[in-house]
């Protein structure tokens, strides 16, 4: 298992760098957008007791250490996949993170646009759910796409990523957002720049670093 | 010694390492990104990096 030993440290120094960058895009970015969203609301009885971070280093520390580690979880995938393919070097984890960008940002934000705080939305587990069969089936399809050579399983591929939006995401009866629709567009450009950014560093770092290990 | 010829087929010993840092990473990334508890002290240590990774929220 010293394979396995490598690939987690290559994705942790990969993870915490992409996650640093991210970080401090989404500071400088995103994080006014949130901020300014959540001046429309107003809190409800039941979550005012509730412990959340500060407002500055402590809520920024943890938006920090929350890209950090799923910036290592994502790059442990990237890692082990192109360890499987007995691949190297950054341009492979550049086409690796644009793959991982698809998946876990672009096909799921076409269902479900990334939100600012205070929009009404459907029930969120029904929301989780198809969030997550939409990066499976992407991932599967893009696998099916790219990495073989057999026409039926190109094909195959082909239709499992349209196949979540042919279903398409749960949205509510009626779609209400208490911050104003320009600050919402905003957001979601902002943020489909910010993860391109993330995932394409992501990968080419754990690629990078990938070369500097014997399997 | 088994040899395996294919070009796309994974070499037998490089299948578990590979399983496990998988398995690994999306633990993290959806313990991470899905996870709700009573207290909501993950969703709101989380909340501002779930925002802006379009992992449904709230």
């Amino acid at each position: 298992m010293t394979d396995f030993r490598k690939l987690v440290a290559i994705s942790l120094l990969a993870g915490l760098l992409g996650g640093l960058l991210l970080s401090v895009l989404q500071h400088y970015q995103t994080l006014p957008l949130i901020l300014a969203a959540e001046q429309f609301e107003t809190p409800s009885a039941e979550h005012v007791h509730d412990w959340q971070p500060i407002d500055g280093w402590q809520r920024n520390g943890f938006t920090l250490l929350f890209n950090g580690l799923t910036g290592f979880g994502f790059a442990l995938l990237i890692s082990a996949s192109m360890y499987w393919r007995d691949q190297r070097g950054y341009l492979y984890g550049l086409g690796w993170g644009l793959a991982g960008y698809l998946v876990f940002f672009v096909s799921p934000s076409l269902g479900l646009s990334p939100e600012l705080p205070g929009t009404e939305s459907a029930e969120l587990h029904s929301r989780q759910g198809w969030w997550l069969f939409t990066a499976a089936a992407t991932a599967m399809g893009l696998s099916g796409l790219i990495l073989t050579k057999q026409r039926w399983l190109q094909i195959g591929g082909a239709s499992l990523l349209v196949l979540p939006h042919l279903i398409g995401a749960p949205h509510p009866e009626v779609a209400h957002a208490l911050a104003p629709e320009e600050l919402q567009q905003h957001f979601v450009v902002l943020t489909s720049i910010n993860n391109a950014i993330f995932w394409l560093t992501l990968g080419a770092i754990a690629g990078r670093l990938l070369r500097k290990v014997t399997f | 010694m088994k040899t395996l010829t294919a070009s796309t087929a994974i070499s037998s010993a490089k299948i578990l390492p590979g399983l496990c840092a998988i398995v690994l990473g999306l633990t993290v990334v959806l313990g991470l990104g899905f996870l709700q508890d009573s207290n909501n002290y993950l969703h709101n240590a989380a909340h501002d990096g779930r925002h802006s990774a379009a992992f449904p929220c709230h």
